[in-house]
């Protein structure tokens, strides 16, 4: 579909949704209002909205159908893909974490995540080898059933871990949301954006 | 069934599609560049620039091959075993390249087609200038109403990160972030790091200098080593050079990994594409051979596929059409270079010619619009 707006906007459904419209609205940009589970939203500015599953905001984003988006850091990390990340919007903050249960200490030959690609990027780096097993939710099942030795995953607090009886071993990144940008829409639409870049950055530094 | 990331073209795309290639092939004509034909197959090198995305074989000797994922580094490595008799010399080529890891994405292809010139053996801001020119001229050829085209100095931010003498693993992790425009990740970077305030600040000015030429003025200048500078007056040379419609932009923050490039680069962007059209650049080699691909060489190509993805209709150009009854009046058609298509009997003309978008038929030695 092409569309006739200005700018396109990727935002993912879920946690951080409402803190990444409203820190957009705040820093300038006409965003349409969130209307329930609508999923294209037409604005009167010619701003429009694609509302997404986290994960597919950075594919929208790279091939150019949404000149720009807001997705966490984790989400980034996993998709690899090749985009501009200007501005740290600082809300959505977790750690991504090695997570087992207290009783294994020894090498691990398995480990769960919802990041395959990122945690077999982080193992290869640190010289490790095992299988991973590529799950979409709840994967802390993953480690108390003993599908695998190890999990990586997102963890904000660490209340749900210490009720689960496991532990975080080891933080592996640090994530929050960020602004992301399409490559070429950065250059072509940069009176719009570059603004846009500029007020978000100083917002974050009050 | 197609295997993924690969496409069939049916005559209408077809169509399209020879016209880019005919198109480009006279433009480049124009300017002096000319044709030269690679194999599809080379020996396997893993100091190829692509080399782990490129298709490998083993051959009945056990030799291994890699399919052509790139012309430059193939051009730069025939013209190094048999230099060209005299310099300057003008090459372009066209075909497919093949890469292994496509994802089947729109236009992240396995196999894909290339148009593109090599201008070797000058090494100067006016030979820059010319193939940027070029790059702008065969846009608008290929029907690209607003082609923008971005210059890059991707040699810039290595003087400047190198000028630090920081370790390689943090430089690669500073070139990251500052092609990436990863403004905070930079800042966290360069926080825990013992280098001067005044290269730190020229560092965290680099992602966000692009724009119009005026962003040149923004650069810290104090701190600047004479490599970075002799890179800024060359820029500042090639500006000078280029004719004024085609208002580049400039991005001094671009910083790409495992490039063959050492001195300036560019690209062209449309509006109805989220990827570049095209990109090109410098590749001289260093003094010891270091960087680059040939002593004095620049060029660039351009993604045929992206560029019949941002176009709906490349202008026609060929003959004109007609459905024909009758066979002695079609070689007097042919002859007279118009397209001839054969309809078994004049009863079926009207609806053969209608239904193909033809307006002209022939029947009874006479030709008439339908």
């Amino acid at each position: 579909m092409k569309t006739d707006y200005q700018i396109m906007v990727a935002l993912p459904k879920g946690r951080i949704l409402e803190d990444a419209h409203q820190v957009l609205q705040k820093a300038g940009l006409n965003l349409p209002e969130l209307l329930g589970e609508r999923v294209l939203l037409h604005g009167q500015e010619e701003v429009g909205v694609v509302l997404l599953r986290g994960s597919d905001v950075p594919t929208y984003v790279d091939l150019g159908i949404a000149d720009l988006g807001v997705a966490g850091k984790d989400v980034l990390l996993e998709a690899g893909r090749d985009l501009y990340e200007p501005v740290d919007l600082g809300f959505g903050a977790c750690r991504i974490s090695l997570i087992r249960r207290p009783e294994q200490t020894g090498p691990w030959r398995t480990v769960a995540s919802k990041y395959p690609r990122f945690t077999r990027n982080w193992m290869k780096k640190r010289g490790l080898a095992a299988d991973v097993i590529a799950l979409h939710g709840n994967v802390e099942l993953a480690a108390l059933t003993g599908l695998a030795d190890a999990v990586v995953d997102i963890v904000q607090t660490g209340t749900t871990l210490r009720q689960a009886g496991l532990v975080e071993v080891e933080v592996i990144a640090h994530s929050s949301a960020r602004l992301v940008v399409n490559r070429s829409a950065l250059k072509l639409k940069r009176e719009l954006i570059r603004p846009l870049i500029q007020q978000l950055r100083s917002l974050g530094e009050i | 069934m197609n295997v993924e990331g690969t496409r069939p073209y049916l005559p209408e795309s077809a169509a399209r599609r020879s016209r880019i290639f005919q198109r480009a092939s006279e433009l480049f004509a124009l300017w002096g560049y000319q044709n030269v034909e690679l194999p599809t197959l080379e020996p396997y090198d893993p100091n190829h620039p692509l080399a782990e995305r490129a298709f490998k074989l083993v051959d009945a000797g056990g030799q291994v091959l890699a399919l052509r994922s790139e012309y430059t580094t193939a051009l730069a490595r025939l013209l190094m075993r048999e230099p060209p008799p005299r310099f300057p010399a003008r090459y372009q080529y066209a075909g497919n390249l093949f890469l292994r890891q496509g994802s089947g994405e729109p236009l992240r292809l396995r196999e894909f087609a290339q148009v593109g010139v090599e201008l070797i053996g000058v090494s100067s801001p006016s030979a820059d200038a010319e193939l940027i020119e070029l790059a702008f001229e065969l846009c608008q050829k290929l029907g690209i109403a607003k082609p923008q085209i971005e210059i890059g100095l991707p040699s810039l931010v290595r003087d400047i990160l190198s000028a630090t003498g920081l370790e390689a693993e943090i430089v690669e992790s500073l070139r990251r972030a500052i092609d990436r425009k990863n403004t905070p990740e930079l800042a966290e970077t360069l926080a825990g790091l013992a280098i001067e305030p005044g290269q730190a600040e020229i560092i965290m000015a680099l992602p966000d200098l692009y724009g119009s030429p005026a962003v040149l003025a923004d650069l810290p200048q104090t701190q600047l080593s004479s490599r970075a500078r002799s890179d800024l007056e060359w820029l500042r040379q090639v500006l000078a050079a280029l004719p004024s419609n085609i208002e580049p932009l400039i991005d001094l923050g671009m910083a790409r990994r495992y490039t063959y490039y050492t001195g300036i680069t560019f690209r062209a962007y449309t509006p109805e594409l989220g990827l570049p059209l095209l990109g090109g650049g410098r590749y001289d080699q260093g003094p010891e051979g270091s960087g680059g691909l040939l002593p004095q060489a620049a060029g660039f190509a351009l993604g045929v596929e992206r560029v019949m993805e941002a176009l709906s209709e490349v202008p026609e150009a060929g003959p004109k059409r007609v459905a024909c009854a009758d066979l002695e009046l079609a070689r007097v058609l042919r002859a007279r270079g118009y397209a001839v298509e054969l309809v078994a009997g004049p009863e079926e003309l009207a609806d053969y010619a209608r239904a193909r978008g033809i307006s002209l038929i022939g029947s009874g030695g006479k030709v008439s619009e339908l």
